[in-house]
């Protein structure tokens, strides 16, 4: 047996049929009427079946598209994950150039002394063989020996100073790299730290002969995340340095004032204050340059993630705030506050 | 006679018709694919087991939260069917759960139930979510 669902209707209607027959023969003047009664229910039946049919197609045609709009769904937020994804991928390989920027800095200060340590212990040693050869053939006079006693006096003064020099700048960067590299909590003399991570920037500062004050409450020390800080400090000075004295025809400019103003605002908060006195942010962009992919360069190798790594570690490391302040020709002005004792992250132990 | 018992799928509901108890269930959402093949035997066991002797008490327990229109229409043949029975002196009872809020399902319960009139009908909130 077939299965119908309008079995009951086709039934009636079929009962229907014989009784109109039975009715034409006991009264003829019925009949007529009467099946005008039939065929409008028939026409009722064929009606109902069309509607059963054409709501069950709608209830299909809803199904597929909420089908088809979750699907869109799940694509649109696993593409939004993926671009989360590349994106911190983004940020942590500028981390990581940043990184190698220091070391370039860093031993391109080195350099410096270290080529001085050397020539004069070449100079020392020339001096030494002279004299070697002129006591061995017996030709040492006494003011030989006294003009020699006076170039490895000065030398060795030079090679011990440059040397402790060297040393001190890499005992500075090593802890600068290794904070900026393990993103570890440690407690930092915060003048002392500032100073050490201006010295990567010294070479660039130098170069266009930018100058840099600092002042610090001497004994103020942080609890805090000492990488992030040096990253912040490092971002804002390559910031004006690429964008602030920049000229017309686009060639990074010189002689400019920057300077780094740490105070404690209320007991247990930090407030670091950075300016530049250069041609300031224009207006339209000031309120995207924490955007990531915020760039001016994007043909010359700007990643537009410079400040948005500053915002990041400010309000993600620091657990602080930040903000700032600018008009074309006025400067630029980044204030930083943050808790002097980092807060523990949220339900951690 | 043999019990029907069909696990849902994602168009169809879960069928439980232990008839040896005379408890009979359909729970979940129909909206078959080809309402023949689902209900056909559903429909034949219902029809063969309604026209055994005996004519012991029958429960039916409607839990549907979703179905479409020729499912509707399958539902008010067995309850053509349960009604016929039920005036022939079978003792039946339906109940009609619905989901709290769910007031197109409460209104859909209400309207079969004027159909009948020798089915004891009853409608039960149950809460959302489909916990029963």
């Amino acid at each position: 047996m077939t299965f119908n669902l309008f079995a009951a209707e086709e039934q009636a209607i079929e009962q229907a049929r014989l009784l109109g027959e039975r009715l034409g023969a006991a009264a003829p003047d019925l009949r007529a009427e009467f099946d005008a009664l039939v065929e409008a229910f028939q026409r009722s039946t064929r009606e109902q079946r069309r509607l059963v049919r054409v709501s069950d197609r709608l209830q299909a045609q809803l199904g597929s598209a909420n089908q088809e709009l979750e699907r869109r769904r799940q694509e649109a937020e696993s593409a939004l994950a993926d671009l989360r994804e590349a994106q911190e991928a983004m940020v942590r390989a500028e981390k990581l150039a940043s990184l190698g920027a220091l070391v370039a800095g860093v031993a391109h200060e080195i350099n410096t002394p270290v080529g001085i340590a050397v020539s004069c212990a070449s100079h020392l040693s020339d001096a030494t063989a002279r004299l070697r050869g002129r006591a061995q053939s017996g030709e040492l006079s006494k003011a030989d020996f006294s003009r020699y006693l006076t170039t490895a006096t000065d030398t060795t003064a030079l090679i011990l100073t440059n040397c402790e020099r060297a040393a001190k700048l890499i005992a500075s960067f090593k802890q600068v790299a290794v904070d900026r590299a393990s993103a570890e909590r440690r407690a930092v003399h915060l003048n002392r730290y500032i100073q050490e991570t201006l010295v990567s920037l010294e070479p660039k500062l130098r170069q266009s002969r930018h100058g840099i004050t600092v002042s610090c409450p001497d004994g103020l020390v942080v609890d805090s995340y000492p990488g992030a800080l040096s990253q912040i400090l490092t971002n804002f000075v390559m910031n004006s340095v690429t964008h602030a004295f920049v000229d017309a025809q686009g060639a990074e400019g010189q002689g400019g004032a920057l300077t780094v103003t740490v105070d404690e605002p209320e007991p247990g908060t930090v407030r670091l204050v950075y300016t530049d006195n250069g041609r300031g942010i224009p207006p339209d962009h000031l309120p995207r340059i924490f955007d990531p992919f915020f760039t001016t360069r994007r043909g010359e190798g700007g990643s537009g993630l410079g400040l948005h790594i500053v915002h990041n570690l400010a309000v993600g490391a620091l657990k602080g705030t930040i903000s700032v302040d600018s008009a074309p020709g006025q400067g630029t002005r980044f204030v930083l506050t943050f808790p002097k004792d980092t807060p523990p992250e949220d339900g951690a132990a | 006679m043999e019990s029907l018992k069909l696990p849902a799928t994602g168009r169809t509901p879960e069928v439980d018709f232990d008839f040896a108890q005379g408890v009979l269930r359909l729970s979940g959402e129909s909206y078959p694919d080809d309402v023949a093949t689902f209900f056909g035997p559903i429909f034949a066991a219902l029809r063969g087991f309604l026209a055994e002797p005996g004519g012991h008490p029958v429960r039916f327990d409607m839990e549907l939260l979703y179905f479409n229109s020729s499912s509707a229409k399958a539902l008010m043949n067995i309850f053509q069917m349960l009604e016929t029975a039920a005036r022939d002196g079978r003792s039946i009872s339906v109940t009609w759960c619905y989901e709290e809020n769910d007031e197109s399902m409460q209104e859909l319960g209400e309207d079969f139930a004027e159909d009948l009139h020798h089915v004891a009908f009853t409608l039960k909130q149950i809460p959302a979510d489909g916990a029963s």
